[in-house]
């Protein structure tokens, strides 16, 4: 049915390949703007519940920060960067030399050099998958939450249930070698998207 | 079935009762709201984590408690399967929040946390019943829950910790 989403072998392992490039890229641009390499995990891919998101991630209470952005054209969906509040404070000190004492302090500055890298991050991302099957995906203007890693897994999931009850999540981990920073993306790619995507890479549905 | 003297996680668009003593507790709401009922005199309570508004038109939906429209009377039905008196329910929620505060885009905002604590006070007073105490909006994320032995109904957020806000029971 409309809404539900079965993949065989092909499509995941497409999926898996064709987002690992694309992380590939997301984590070099990473790389470039820190000045530190960082490893990234092969990317999971399951295609869940939206409602088992949070679950899945250990949606926690503890702070985290949260780089969000819808995506347009041929394939729509959601793409977020995460990480723990650690990381943040690491990720600060390499852009900006400096970070906040308390995060109910953070400038202007701090936001939008956050937002940038998500920007960037994200971005790489799309533009990759782009090119690889040559539809068109665009990032809007991120978002940032600094909160309950939980509750911005919730706010997204609210956000990506608008227009889908059943989604394929795909989560990445990159850590830096030494260990002062990681983090995830999590891609929603939209049922419809998907079923665009297998189609112009000519991969049936299973059925 | 209710369940009986536990500690129970009420996932995204879940809804839970239970009956006699124990705790519901929702972790990490962002947009969603926690609400919470209870019959203090047949101990009956219950919780739904609600997602979004209104229940979309064109799609069937398997989880009432997704929407405030479907979630919150889904609520008080099983809360009635389960003993309780509709003239004795009350209720508190809290959630609801725009987590996503920082943008670079200043037209479009988030805001469907606000629009969720408002659909589920309206269905609550359409319904003739009454929330007692809420905790909604902001920029916060929570975690709720609830005690059926006393009655309270605490909010924790990552920077003030664990607050009451207040008892369904007084």
């Amino acid at each position: 049915m409309a809404s539900d989403l079965t993949l065989g072998l092909m499509e995941l392992s497409a999926v898996r390949e064709m987002t690992n490039i694309g992380l590939g890229h997301a984590t070099t641009a990473l790389s470039q703007m820190t000045g530190k390499a960082f490893n990234m995990s092969v990317p999971d891919v399951e295609s869940v519940a939206l409602e088992q998101i949070p679950d899945l991630l250990g949606g926690g209470e503890a702070r985290a920060t949260g780089i969000y952005m819808p995506i347009e054209g041929d394939v729509s969906g959601h793409i977020a960067f995460l990480m723990n509040w650690e990381s943040t404070l690491s990720l600060w000190r390499m852009l900006l030399g400096d970070a906040p004492w308390d995060p109910s302090q953070i400038t202007e500055m701090e936001a939008s050099a956050l937002l940038e890298i998500g920007n960037i991050v994200n971005a790489s991302f799309l533009n990759a998958l782009s090119e690889m099957t040559g539809l068109s995906m665009h990032a809007t203007p991120p978002y940032l939450a600094i909160e309950m890693s939980g509750a911005i897994l919730d706010a997204i999931v609210v956000e990506a249930c608008y227009s889908e009850h059943y989604a394929l999540s795909i989560r990445t981990s990159i850590t830096d070698y030494e260990g002062s920073m990681e983090g995830f993306f999590l891609y929603i790619p939209s049922v419809g998207g998907l079923r665009t995507i297998f189609k112009t890479l000519g991969i049936a549905e299973a059925a | 079935m209710p369940a009986v003297g536990s500690a129970v996680l009420v996932g995204m668009a879940d809804i839970q009762v239970i009956k006699g003593s124990g705790q519901l507790s929702c972790l990490g709401l962002g947009s969603c709201i926690g609400l919470c009922g209870l019959d203090p005199i047949a101990n009956v309570a219950g919780m739904v984590h609600v997602m979004l508004p209104q229940a979309f038109q064109n799609k069937g939906e398997a989880k009432p408690g997704k929407f405030a429209d479907t979630g919150v009377p889904a609520l008080i039905a099983e809360m009635l399967k389960a003993g309780a008196d509709r003239g004795r329910l009350r209720f508190a929620m809290a959630g609801g929040a725009q987590v996503f505060k920082f943008s670079a885009n200043t037209e479009s905002k988030l805001d469907i946390g606000a629009r969720n604590a408002q659909a589920v006070q309206e269905v609550i007073r359409s319904l003739g019943l009454r929330i007692i105490a809420h905790d909604t909006g902001g920029s916060v994320g929570r975690t709720v829950s609830f005690t059926t032995e006393t009655g309270i109904y605490t909010v924790k957020t990552v920077t003030s910790g664990e607050t009451t806000l207040c008892n369904l029971r007084a």
